[in-house]
């Protein structure tokens, strides 16, 4: 079997007997196309072959193997892959062969749509047997790239249609502990502490995400992903967000230490505009921060924090100077 | 289409060989937090000229390198066209000539019972797996693809053809095919991935046929509210992460539904659909120390994003909060010299893809000798004839 590997010694498809009988379909381009590509010649008449097996709808051997070429030059070529998977099905294919050959190209092709869709076919007609070795595989995946995209949509996937949760919040405390700026994974934390039907979901879980997530706040409050995550612990009950001690408290922490305190000030604006009474504490950390950074100290503090964003986040000074003058009337 | 899917040239330089992926990250995090560039004393300005060089360049015959595109051979050809409409020189292309090359793309269907069958009858990607009508089988070959199907009306949008003048109701009818009980779409009928990129595509398709007998809109509606993540952003399925590209899909095709209020900037609080406020906050957050977009939260700002989550924010009315100056800076430090746009400010050559989503986020910033862009249709003027 030839693959795009192997170029140099690439036999063209008019000098290969077991093709002779096959007239090659040309690409009818029309007198006067727009965005013209140039084609290589291997390229073309590769696809010239392939259409004319398509159009003959011949599902054989040999129809396989042309797949294979021609997905080797074009892999986003759906119809090209639409086509192997009727042939694959014609020729009652053992689908663990087929495994073999996406993991051959998908390195190469991690970005692609259409390896990853067939991926997917693949592991559906398996059913669960497949799931330890599809999050094998975009395990392997992610170790090249820890934010693939498709390699966590397709993990996604397979958790929630084959299974395989056991292990899941470990893979993702490891990666975590690679990169603690890896967003991919807490987003995958969330989806695991929500959706895994092991542990009890958001509720249950709550008490020790938190800790967690504080954890790694503090050790990098400049780091936005836990902000975010702590604040999605609490998604759809505010009022928890606003009374749990543990919440403001973090905030408090990362203020007192003078440093990196923008997420915290845009937590505490919110918590403030949800209702929040600040201790005294609280306020006298802030306004000492807004001594050094503004001149309103007479201000209410979530005004006082908005003037200290608008200096501290350049980025968002118009937002932040916005939100000063559209703060609700109640507000401390 | 609609997504960005080079490798972060960054990320290369960065990780070699020998370098553990956690030192890897670790530097390749500390890059995203550099302090914004000073002011360029010399001010840089856009090479017009130099970008419609380009951009006629692309119209006239693509590098070999686009082969493993071909697939999407329309969506090419949006991205050369739109990108010179943002420029203003439409005036150098023969429409009539692109008008019957696009058209030459659309499936018909033999009868009108043929629309029942499952299949979508819009617009082919390329010429690879079309078939002129007197050969067999012709219906069993139907490869029309709904992100093809957006461009090739959104060409002709541009060039001024009358939408009027094509089968729009075979198109309608049959994409009805292709929308999931969950209100998601899959772009193809023999079945590929359903995500928003399609749910996107399917309402501009309806907006600009003026018909919406062609989806769902509460369905359709239901499946965006269900990608909203934690963090107010949203993912391109229920659960993933968000994502500036993804987001961008899900808001434009609110507001192509109707269902955002136009100007919900000024009663911030409540919106019938999204969490907006947090929806914001995640947008204006994507906005990087380098001034640039990221898609992603720590990820490197990338050109493309000025556009997904700019226009996100402009859809929104949120657009005059980012930091113009900054974001003008970062694009025009990824500007070619042979014309066109990188993706990052490191690199040497531009791709059509980041040049076109560059001019799009330099339109939207109301830039000068730019045509102002339709935000949620990714064009710049909407037809008369068409609506
Ligand atoms: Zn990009």
């Amino acid at each position: 079997m030839s693959s795009s590997d192997d170029d140099d010694e690439r036999i063209p498809f008019i000098q290969r007997p077991e093709w002779s009988d096959v007239r090659p379909v040309p690409q009818d381009d029309g007198p006067h196309p727009i965005v013209p590509i140039a084609y290589h010649d291997d390229f073309r008449e590769t696809m010239d072959y392939f259409r004319a097996v398509y159009l003959a709808d011949e599902r054989s051997r040999r129809a396989l193997d042309l797949t294979t070429e021609a997905i080797g030059m074009n892999p986003a070529n759906y119809t090209v892959w639409h086509f192997r998977r009727l042939v694959l099905e014609a020729l009652n294919v053992d689908l663990h062969e087929e495994r073999d050959f996406i993991d051959e190209i998908a390195v190469r092709n991690s970005k692609n749509y259409q390896i990853w869709h067939h991926r997917r076919w693949v592991a559906e007609k398996l059913g669960p047997q497949a799931a330890d070795k599809e999050l094998e595989f975009t395990m392997m995946i992610l170790a090249l790239d820890a934010k693939n995209y498709h390699a966590w949509s397709h993990r996604q996937w397979v958790l929630q249609s084959l299974g395989g949760w056991e292990k899941e919040l470990d893979y993702c405390c490891k990666l975590l502990e690679d990169d603690i700026f890896n967003n991919s994974a807490w987003n995958q934390r969330y989806f695991v502490i929500t959706r895994s039907p092991l542990l009890g979901g958001l509720q249950a879980m709550r008490d020790s995400e938190v800790s967690y997530t504080v954890e790694a706040i503090l050790a990098n409050p400049q780091n936005e992903s836990p902000w975010r995550y702590l604040r999605g612990l609490y998604k759809g009950d505010t009022d928890l967000l606003v009374s749990d001690n543990q919440v403001s408290d973090v905030c408090l922490k990362v203020l007192k230490t003078n440093h990196n305190y923008i997420f915290a000030l845009s937590l505490l604006l919110d918590l403030l505009c949800y209702g929040f009474q600040p201790s005294h504490e609280l306020k006298r950390v802030v306004q000492f921060l807004g001594k050094t950074e503004t001149d309103s100290s007479d201000a209410n503090l979530a005004t006082t924090i908005c003037s200290i964003l608008e200096t501290v986040d350049p980025m968002r000074s118009n937002y932040w100077a916005w939100r000063k003058n559209n703060l609700p009337s109640q507000v401390c | 289409m609609l997504v960005c899917k080079s490798k972060s040239p960054r990320r290369e330089k960065l990780g070699g060989p020998g370098e553990s992926v956690r030192v890897r990250w670790i530097r390749c995090s500390a890059v995203v937090r550099l302090p914004p560039p000073a002011m360029d004393p010399e001010g840089l300005e856009l090479e017009r000229e130099r970008h419609v060089l380009f951009l006629e360049m692309m119209m006239e015959r693509l590098p070999s390198d686009f082969e493993t595109q071909e697939i999407n051979h329309l969506t090419l050809a949006y991205f050369a066209i739109s990108g010179l409409g943002i420029l203003g020189a439409l005036d150098r292309v023969d429409k009539d000539q692109i008008a019957s090359w696009v058209l030459s793309f659309q499936a018909q269907p033999r009868t009108m019972s043929d629309l029942d069958n499952g299949q979508f009858y819009g617009f082919h990607g390329s010429r690879t797996s079309q078939f002129t009508i007197d050969d067999s089988e012709v219906s069993s070959h139907n490869c029309s693809h709904l992100a093809s199907t957006y461009c090739a009306l959104a060409i002709l949008n541009m060039i001024g053809y009358n939408l009027s003048n094509i089968n729009s109701e075979a198109i309608l009818i049959s994409m009805r095919n292709l929308q999931q009980p969950d209100g998601s779409f899959m772009p193809i009928h023999f079945g590929a991935e359903k995500d928003l990129r399609f749910v996107y595509c399917a309402a501009a398709i309806c907006f600009m046929l003026n018909n919406w007998t062609g989806m769902d809109k509460e369905k359709a509606k239901e499946y965006i509210l269900h990608c909203q993540s934690y963090d107010g952003g949203f993912g391109l399925v229920p659960g993933s992460e968000s994502h500036g590209g993804a987001t961008y899909c899900a808001v434009a095709a609110l507001q192509l539904m109707g269902f955002i209020n136009a100007d919900i900037s000024s009663k911030p609080a409540k919106s019938v659909v999204v969490d907006v406020p947090l929806l914001v906050d995640w947008s204006l957050q994507r906005q990087a120390a380098d001034g640039g977009f990221q898609g992603r939260a720590n990820k490197p700002s990338d050109t493309c994003y000025a556009f997904w989550v700019g226009g996100v924010l402009k859809i929104l009315g949120f657009y005059h909060f980012l930091n113009k100056g900054a974001l003008r800076r970062f694009l025009l430090s990824c500007q070619s010299k042979y014309g066109g746009f990188t993706k990052f400010p490191e690199n040497m050559l531009p791709d059509l893809y980041h040049s076109y989503y560059s001019f799009a986020a330099l339109s939207l910033m109301e830039e000068e000798g730019l045509k102002p862009l339709c935000v949620e249709l990714g064009i710049t003027a909407i037809n008369d004839n068409g609506i």
